[in-house]
């Protein structure tokens, strides 16, 4: 079953620099839940591991992320495949970004989707589950855009 | 025992032999075995319903220590040709392989084989395999398969693998006639499957020194399998050997454990001829072995007379069959074994079609093929029943098959050996206290509650002409039925019986003894039987293998026929021995145990005397008396003729076995869960052989039904995700949810078997027929029709609480004509 998410916020940064945070592998992929490491193969691909668990299924995944759509600063979407014990996953997650008086619209929307035993095993969980990772996220995001402005105002190099 | 006792063993419930060894937990089945150099395997399956596959990394798997090798789709595809497809085109051009090669089309489906040196070596192997997917649109119910939006095999360029029409009788001019219309839009029996305490299990080896692939399994069917494996491994039949002992039930299911029979012997030849044991877990067989066909009926229209007795029915079926065709289309006519169920209406138009989805392909499961026949029509019956005010005994005796008109031939040419329905349905009311149970519905009614009775009489068809595979393709190259056995006097003189059966709990090995002890008259105690396939013992026939409801038929008939061989070698033999004629020699027990003797002359001689002359003291025996070996083989064919194709006319099945059962549910008003209050189960499957055996086999069969009429589904979810892949959320049925049965068996013996038993044991669903009949019942007055075959309490809150589904309203119209 498709987890469908949407919603929005706003920072007090430019477009430009949120794009920029948005589309550098190294500091977006940090933010998604249960980051473990990650290897880029180029600026587009790049392999996540992050931990995984519902229940008693705990494991590792590998997740294959691709930035997907990168126009300039506007939209950037990610797409990602992983493989969890006892199923797999598959996240499409995009940005789109409008100026505002006071920085950036960041309108973000998506669809995650768990395949395999998982949805079996893990049932009615998933998708409640899924939607806490989604808006952990968006927190993180909100919060490093937010986090990484107050540090440069101070002189902290983010 | 004494030679008094000796007669008659066929009818008597005699324990069952093999109780000794299964109870006390000496039975040997295949994950029992364990051979030097056996590697173990484990499958890297797919997490996606459909997708195309766009990368195989075995690497890191490859480079675990213990892993002796990894076996991928691609390799196999290589190395093999597809297996035989039954169907013609389209669906004759599928391509299927044991494993994915280019994209995945069912979630389980496996891509790649681990082997390593312990099973847990390759789960943790198996974790290791990286498979990019690329996800296709998934089709996971009848409407998108025909729509072929997302076609599943795209070289055959539609969804639908096979279509036919089935039309006999005239029915336009029923139609014309009729008193009332009844259209019913549209109904859907599920799709659930077989839970056999042992899953499946694969020991396959391609012996590198003498080239021979050697199988030790718990396929139910292995002459059917050795078929398919030849032709796609590409060797000669005769190197393969195949060997089954013990098998923990199969219902059917396990008879399409051909694929990965296939991967265990090409992983075997890769790993230098070790052998391969492939033991499939709980939630593999729930999501990959192979489920029973899911069908949907459209557009049916009933043409009833005034009296509400049936005159034509027309309708539309669509079948899934999954993934891959494999054992079908071979349901999309063993069907009209049972056309017309139990009932006397002539006139029938069916468009039948079979569509793949993604899903978990189909096997012969439990009243395969029949039992959604059989369902629709019981459904058509007690809807037609309650939509004209006739109560549903009385309308299944208006139109019922009556007992003068056996033995019976069906608009399509089936020969309905015997029978009784209404005697069945009177002995079933008798024991339900049918009269005190309608006061009582009323009473209860009365009070708010929701109670119904229902009734589901079913066929049971056994012994199948598969001449009716010409139906489908009359380019298949089977008609007819046959089954081989043997028996002998081994060198001591020991009554020895081989049958190229694979008992999963029928008790074979008592009843085959029965049968032997009869023609002998000796107790049965004193046969052995060796059950099991082994294709090496040179018993078996192209159809052996244990399905369909025919052992007792076709099995037992081999069985007494090589026993009736030996008999006569045995007294030929005896005759000269004793020194007198053949017609003065009887055969029974003396102080020496089983023997031959002279009627007029009071002398005998045992059995190990008659052995030993032949088998080790030839000398004594005169040239006329060579031919007796004492071993005995007999073939037994099934006299049935090639079905006439244009017509699809023709008998289909040599016994027809029937079961009639009643129940009475009331659904619970606040959590809608269906209860059985109680529960009748009438059978009939001629002279019984065993009868504790018959009930043994009922209280099975009946524990399958009610599990899928209220408890089990094969569910899957719209990406094609099996959401019931666990124990815990299939929820088989268990003796806690079993009610109390009232049994009862009735005999009308078959004019076509020579102890006038028919095949017994897949029971026709009548459970779920009743159980959807009484839920109907219950629930009628609320405005709904029982149109889907499962009854859960979820689905039974979308009829009545959600109003989802199930409306009366939407689904049913009459139009009355007088």
């Amino acid at each position: 079953m498709p987890i469908k998410f949407s919603g929005d916020f706003e920072v007090a940064r430019t477009p430009e620099e949120v794009f920029t945070f948005l589309t550098d592998p190294n500091k977006f992929c940090p933010l998604l839940p249960e980051f473990k490491g990650m290897t880029v193969q180029d600026a587009t691909h790049f392999t996540v591991k992050v931990n995984v668990g519902i229940s008693y299924i705990k494991g590792v995944a590998d997740v294959k992320m691709e930035l997907a759509e990168a126009d300039h600063p506007k939209r950037a979407q990610y797409k990602g495949q992983g493989n969890v014990a006892g199923g797999g996953a598959t996240l499409v997650a995009g940005f789109d970004l409008t100026p505002t008086p006071t920085g950036t619209k960041v309108a973000w929307q998506g669809e995650a989707q768990v395949f395999g035993r998982l949805t079996s095993v893990a049932g009615g969980l998933l998708e409640p589950l899924g939607k806490k990772q989604i808006q952990k996220l968006i927190d993180g995001l909100q919060h490093a855009l937010q986090n990484s402005k107050e540090k440069e105002s101070e002189g902290i190099a983010s | 025992m004494s030679a008094s006792t000796t007669k008659g063993w066929v009818g008597r419930s005699i324990p069952r032999k093999e109780e000794n060894r299964l109870l006390r937990g000496r039975g040997k089945f295949i994950d029992d075995i364990k051979m030097r150099d056996m590697a173990y395997l484990r499958f890297v399956r797919s997490p996606y319903a459909h997708a195309r596959i766009t990368n195989v990394d075995t690497t890191a798997a490859e480079a675990v220590p213990g892993v002796v090798c990894v076996v991928t789709g691609q390799e196999i595809m290589a190395q093999t040709q597809p297996f035989i497809e039954i169907g013609p085109d389209p669906g004759g051009k599928i391509r299927d392989f044991p494993m994915a090669t280019d994209k995945v089309r069912y979630q389980g489906e496996p891509v790649v084989a681990i082997i390593a040196e312990s099973s847990r070596l390759a789960d943790d192997a198996a974790e290791l395999v990286q498979i990019d997917y690329e996800p296709l649109p998934p089709v996971t119910t009848v409407d998108e398969a025909l729509s072929d939006a997302s076609l599943i095999h795209p070289d055959i360029g539609t969804n639908r693998n096979w279509t036919g029409v089935y039309e006999y009788g005239n029915v336009d001019k029923a139609f014309e006639e009729a008193a009332y219309v009844v259209s019913i839009d549209r109904m859907h029996f599920h799709r659930f499957s077989s839970t056999p305490l042992e899953n499946n299990v694969v020991i396959g080896q391609w012996d590198s020194k003498d080239d021979n692939l050697y199988y030790w399994c718990n396929n139910s069917f292995p002459s059917f399998a050795i078929q398919f494996l030849a032709a796609h491994l590409g060797v000669p039949i005769d190197k393969i050997r195949v060997q089954t002992f013990d098998i923990g039930g199969s219902f059917g299911i396990k008879i399409t454990t051909y694929p990965q029979m296939a991967v265990c012997a090409l992983a075997s030849k890769k790993c230098g001829g070790r052998p391969i044991k492939w033991a499939e877990t709980r939630s593999e067989h729930m999501t990959s072995s192979a489920h029973g066909n899911e069908r949907t009926f459209f557009d049916t229209k009933v043409a009833l007379d005034k009296n509400g007795v049936i005159a034509a029915i027309s309708s539309r079926h669509v079948d899934d069959c999954g993934a891959f065709p494999r054992y079908e289309p071979l349901g999309c006519v063993i069907f009209t074994q049972v056309l017309c169920g139990t009932y006397r209406f002539r006139n029938v138009h069916i468009e039948f079609s079979q569509v793949v989805t993604n899903k978990c392909p189909v096997g012969p499961n439990r009243g395969y093929s029949r039992m959604q026949q059989l369902w629709f029509l019981e459904r058509v019956i007690d809807i037609c029943g309650h939509e004209l005010g006739i109560p549903n005994d009385e309308i299944r005796l208006r139109n019922y098959v009556r007992p003068e008109e056996f033995p019976y031939t069906t608009p399509n040419g089936c020969v309905y050996d015997s029978g009784n329905y209404p005697k069945m349905l009177e002995r079933g009311k008798q024991l339900l206290k049918w009269d005190e149970w309608q006061e009582k519905v009323k009473a209860m009614r009365a009070e708010g509650r929701f109670v119904g009775i229902g009734i589901g009489t079913t066929l049971d068809s056994g012994t199948n002409n598969f001449g009716q595979a010409r139906i489908v393709n009359p380019g298949a190259p089977f008609s007819g039925n046959s089954q081989g056995a043997n028996c002998k006097l081994d060198i001591y003189g020991e009554v020895v019986v081989a049958v190229g059966s694979c008992p999963q709990g029928q008790g074979h090995e008592t009843t085959a003894a029965q049968v032997v002890a009869d023609v002998l008259n000796i107790p049965p105690d004193l046969v052995t039987v060796r059950t099991g396939f082994d294709t090496e013992r040179n018993v078996h026939t192209g159809f052996s293998g244990t399905y369909a409801s025919q052992f007792a038929v076709s099995g037992l008939s081999a069985v007494h026929g090589a026993a009736q061989k030996l008999k006569g070698e045995i007294v030929q033999l005896a005759a000269f021995r004793l020194e007198t004629s053949e017609d003065d020699i009887e055969l029974g027990m003396g102080n020496m145990g089983p023997e031959a003797r002279s009627r007029t002359r009071g002398t005998s001689i045992n059995y190990w005397s008659l052995a030993n002359l032949v088998n080790v003291n030839s000398a004594e025996l005169p040239p006329e008396l060579y031919h007796i070996t004492l071993n005995c083989r007999y073939v037994w064919r099934a006299p049935f003729k090639v079905p006439n194709l244009e017509k699809k006319f023709g008998n289909l099945t040599l016994t027809y076995a029937a079961q009639l059962h009643i129940a009475v549910v009331e659904v619970d008003r606040e959590t809608f869960v269906p209860k059985i209050l109680d529960y009748v189960a009438i059978e009939d499957c001629g002279k019984a052989i065993n009868p504790a055996i018959v009930e043994g086999q009922v209280y099975g069969a009946t524990a399958h039904g009610i599990g899928a009429a209220i408890m089990e589904t094969c569910a899957y979810d719209e990406s094609g995700n099996m959401l019931t892949s666990t124990f815990s959320d299939y929820t088989p049925i268990t003796s806690m949810n079993m009610p109390l049965l009232k049994f009862d068996h009735i005999e009308t013996p078959s004019p076509n078997t020579y102890s006038g038993a028919k095949g017994m044991g897949e029971g026709g669903a009548a459970p779920i027929h009743a159980m959807s009949a009484a839920i109907q019942d219950a629930l009628f007055a609320e405005g709904i029709v029982v149109d889907d075959s499962f009854n859960n309490a979820e689905s039974i809150f979308r009829s009545l609480g959600t109003k989802e589904r199930s409306q009366r309203s939407k689904l049913v119209k009459v139009e009355k004509r007088v």
